[in-house]
C-alpha cells in the first residue's frame, strides 16, 4: 500500500467539509471513512468505533446534534422509505427509486391540517435530507432514492422499522 | 484681618463667610436635591430622579398657587407611599420644594428654579455623557471670546478650564480604551469625539491666541490637551473596530454598520470572515427507532377516542359471556347434532369412523363441545377398549357423547 499520504488527508478534509460525498470507485477510502458502494461511485462516511451509532451519545447523557423538527423530518424519512424500500426482507441500501409525488402523498397521511402545506413542508425536508445523505434527490426527474447513510443502520436493529413501514399505508393512485 | 480670627482659625470664620458660604451650599443642594437619596447621599436608582422630574413639571403647571400635599401625592400615584414620602422629605430638606410662606403647618409648596435647571443639566449629562454640554460650553465661550467686555484673565481661565477638560476626557478614554472591550463598547460612544467638537475647540483656541497673543502658554496647554484627546479617541476607534472583527461579537458595532457590511462586502471578503474555519458538516443521526418514534408520535387528524365508561356493576368475567365467539359455538354445536342426530346420546366408537385424520378431527371438535361451559353435551368414557388391528383408528375407547339436560 503505497497511496499518498497527502491524497488521503485532502480526501479526508472533502469529505469532512462537504459532508456525503461520492468518489470513484478508483480511489482510496480514508481511513476513518467507510465506503458504501454505489455502482461506479463509492460514498464516504464516517464510521464510529466498536460499530456503534451516535445513538450512543444519548447513553452518555450528551446531547445530539440539534435538529429543529426532528419529529417531522424523520417522519418524512419515513414516507420516503415507504416508497424507496420497497423489498423490506432486504436492506434498505440501496433501494428504488420512486417519484416524489408519492412520498409526498404518503406523508400526507402522516401530518395533520392542510395538504398543501404539509407537501410544502415535506419538500423542504426532503432537501434537507439529501444535503446531510439520509436520501438521494433528484430534482430534475422529481425522484428520491434512499441515501447512503441507511446504509449504516445496524441490521439488527431494523426489525421495528420494517414493521413500521409494513402497516404504512401506501402512496395514493395518482388517478384515483 | 483680626487678631482674633487668625489665632482662632478656619473654623471661626466671621459671620459673613458662613453666610457667603451657606448661600453657596444652598444653591449646590437645590442644584442636586433631585438626585440625593436622603440629605447626605446620591440616590442610587434612577427611577427616584423620575420622582422629583415629575413633581417639578405638576409645580410648573400648578402655577403660583403651588401645590397641596395631596396635589402632590396624587400626581405622584404611580409610585409606592414610602418612595413619595421618602422624596418629599428630601426635596423639602435641600430646599427644592418648600413652603409658600415659611410658618408651621404649612399646606401648600412651591418648587425652586434652581432644582429644575440643575434636573435638566444632569438629565443631559446622564443622556450624553456630557459631550453635547461641551458642545455648548464652546459655542458660549466662542461668543465671550468675540465680546469686546472680555478680559485677558476671563480668557486664560476659560482656556485653563477647557484644557483640564480635555485632559480628564482624553484619560478616561485611554482608561478605558487599557480596559475590556464590552466596557469600552458600552461607555466609548459617549466620551470619544466628533470632528465637530475637535474643529469648534480650535476654532476657538485660534480666536484667543489672535486676540490675546500674550495668552500663548495657555493656548499651549490647551492645544496639547486637545491633540491628546484627538489621540485617544482614534485609538479608542481603533481598538473597538479591531476587536470588533476578531471577537465576533456582534454588538460591539452597531447592527447598521453590520448590514452597511453585509450589503457592500464582495464575496471574498464576506468569505473571509470565516478564514480558518473548518465545518465538519455533522449530519443529524436518525436511528431506526426514532424514525419509528416519529411517526408513531405524529400528529393525528382526529383526535384519539377516549376509552367508553365502564359499567359500575361488577364485572362476571369472560368464562359466562359467550356472546364474544358465537361463531365457533354455532360450528360446535353443529357438528354435536350432526354427530347425535337426534338421539340423546351416541356410541363414540360407532361414530368415529371413516379414517384417522377425520376421526381425529372429528374427536377434538367433540371434546370442545364437552369442555366448552355454554354448550349442553359431554363425553363420558367407560373402561372398555376394542382393538381393531384391520381398522384405521386400531383401537378406541369405550364411551359415549351425549345430551346432558342444562
Amino acid at each position: 500500500m503505497s497511496v499518498d499520504v497527502g491524497v488521503l488527508a485532502r480526501a479526508r478534509a472533502r469529505a469532512r467539509v462537504l459532508g456525503a460525498v461520492a468518489v470513484p470507485v478508483t480511489a482510496p477510502v480514508p481511513s476513518g471513512l467507510s465506503g458504501v458502494p454505489d455502482g461506479d461511485r463509492v460514498w464516504l462516511l464516517p464510521v464510529w468505533p466498536d460499530g456503534a451509532t451516535p445513538a450512543v451519545l444519548e447513553q452518555y447523557e450528551t446531547p445530539p446534534m440539534p435538529l429543529d423538527r426532528a419529529g417531522q423530518q424523520r417522519r418524512v424519512l419515513a414516507a420516503a422509505l415507504r416508497c424507496c424500500w420497497t423489498r423490506l426482507d432486504d436492506a434498505p441500501w440501496p433501494g428504488e427509486a420512486a417519484p416524489v409525488a408519492d412520498v409526498l402523498s404518503v406523508y400526507a397521511h402522516l401530518a395533520r391540517g392542510d395538504a398543501d402545506l404539509a407537501r410544502r413542508w415535506a419538500t423542504g425536508e426532503l432537501r434537507r435530507l439529501t444535503d446531510t445523505g439520509w436520501l438521494l434527490l433528484d430534482e430534475d426527474a422529481a425522484t428520491v432514492r434512499t441515501g447512503p447513510r441507511t446504509a449504516q443502520w445496524p441490521a439488527e436493529t431494523l426489525a421495528s422499522l420494517r414493521d413500521l413501514l409494513r402497516r404504512l399505508p401506501g402512496p395514493e393512485p395518482l388517478h384515483a | 484681618m483680626s487678631p482674633a480670627r487668625e489665632t482662632a482659625g478656619p473654623a471661626a470664620a466671621s459671620l459673613d463667610d458662613l453666610l457667603e458660604g451657606e448661600a453657596v451650599l444652598g444653591v449646590y443642594r437645590q442644584m442636586f436635591a433631585a438626585l440625593a437619596r436622603d440629605s447626605g447621599a446620591v440616590v442610587d436608582d434612577p427611577a427616584l430622579v423620575d420622582v422629583a422630574e415629575t413633581l417639578l413639571a405638576a409645580f410648573a403647571d400648578a402655577g403660583e398657587d403651588g401645590l397641596s400635599r395631596e396635589q402632590m401625592r396624587h400626581v405622584c400615584r404611580r409610585y409606592p407611599a414610602e418612595v413619595f414620602e421618602n422624596r418629599l422629605r428630601v426635596l423639602r430638606g435641600l430646599g427644592a420644594i418648600r413652603e409658600v410662606f415659611p410658618k408651621p403647618h404649612q399646606l401648600r409648596y412651591r418648587a425652586s428654579f434652581t432644582s429644575v435647571v440643575g434636573l435638566m443639566f444632569v438629565r443631559r449629562m446622564m443622556l450624553d455623557g456630557g459631550q453635547s454640554e461641551m458642545h455648548r460650553l464652546l459655542a458660549l465661550e466662542q461668543l465671550n471670546v468675540a465680546d469686546p467686555r472680555m478680559t485677558a484673565a476671563q480668557a486664560r481661565a476659560g482656556a485653563d478650564g477647557l484644557a483640564r477638560a480635555f485632559r480628564l476626557w482624553s484619560v478616561e478614554l485611554l482608561t478605558l480604551t487599557h480596559g475590556t472591550i464590552e466596557e469600552l463598547r458600552e461607555q466609548a460612544p459617549k466620551l470619544w469625539g466628533s470632528e465637530e467638537i475637535m474643529l469648534r475647540a480650535e476654532r476657538l483656541h485660534g480666536a484667543v491666541l489672535r486676540r490675546w497673543p500674550e495668552l500663548d502658554r495657555s493656548c499651549t496647554d490647551l492645544r496639547a490637551a486637545l491633540y491628546a484627546y484627538g489621540d485617544a479617541s482614534r485609538r479608542a476607534a481603533a481598538r473597538l473596530s479591531d476587536s470588533a472583527g476578531t471577537t465576533r461579537n456582534l454588538t460591539l458595532l452597531p447592527p447598521e454598520t453590520w448590514r452597511t457590511f453585509a450589503r457592500t462586502a464582495t464575496r471574498d471578503e464576506l468569505a473571509a470572515v470565516l478564514d480558518g474555519f473548518v465545518f465538519d458538516a455533522p449530519a443529524p443521526w436518525h436511528e431506526s427507532s426514532a424514525v419509528v418514534a416519529a411517526v408513531a408520535d405524529a400528529p393525528r387528524a382526529v383526535p384519539a377516542r377516549p376509552a367508553p365508561p365502564r359499567a359500575s356493576a361488577p364485572d362476571r368475567g369472560l368464562a359466562r359471556d359467550v356472546g364474544a365467539a358465537t361463531a365457533e359455538d354455532d360450528r360446535l354445536r353443529e357438528v354435536a347434532e350432526e354427530v347425535l342426530r337426534g338421539r340423546d346420546r351416541v356410541d363414540v366408537r360407532a361414530v368415529l369412523t371413516g379414517g384417522w385424520p377425520a376421526a381425529r378431527r372429528l374427536l377434538a371438535d367433540l371434546s370442545a363441545a364437552h369442555l366448552h361451559p355454554g354448550l349442553p353435551y359431554r363425553l363420558v368414557w367407560a373402561d372398555g377398549l376394542k382393538a381393531d388391528p384391520s381398522g384405521s383408528p386400531t383401537w378406541l375407547s369405550s364411551g359415549t357423547f351425549e345430551r346432558h339436560p342444562r
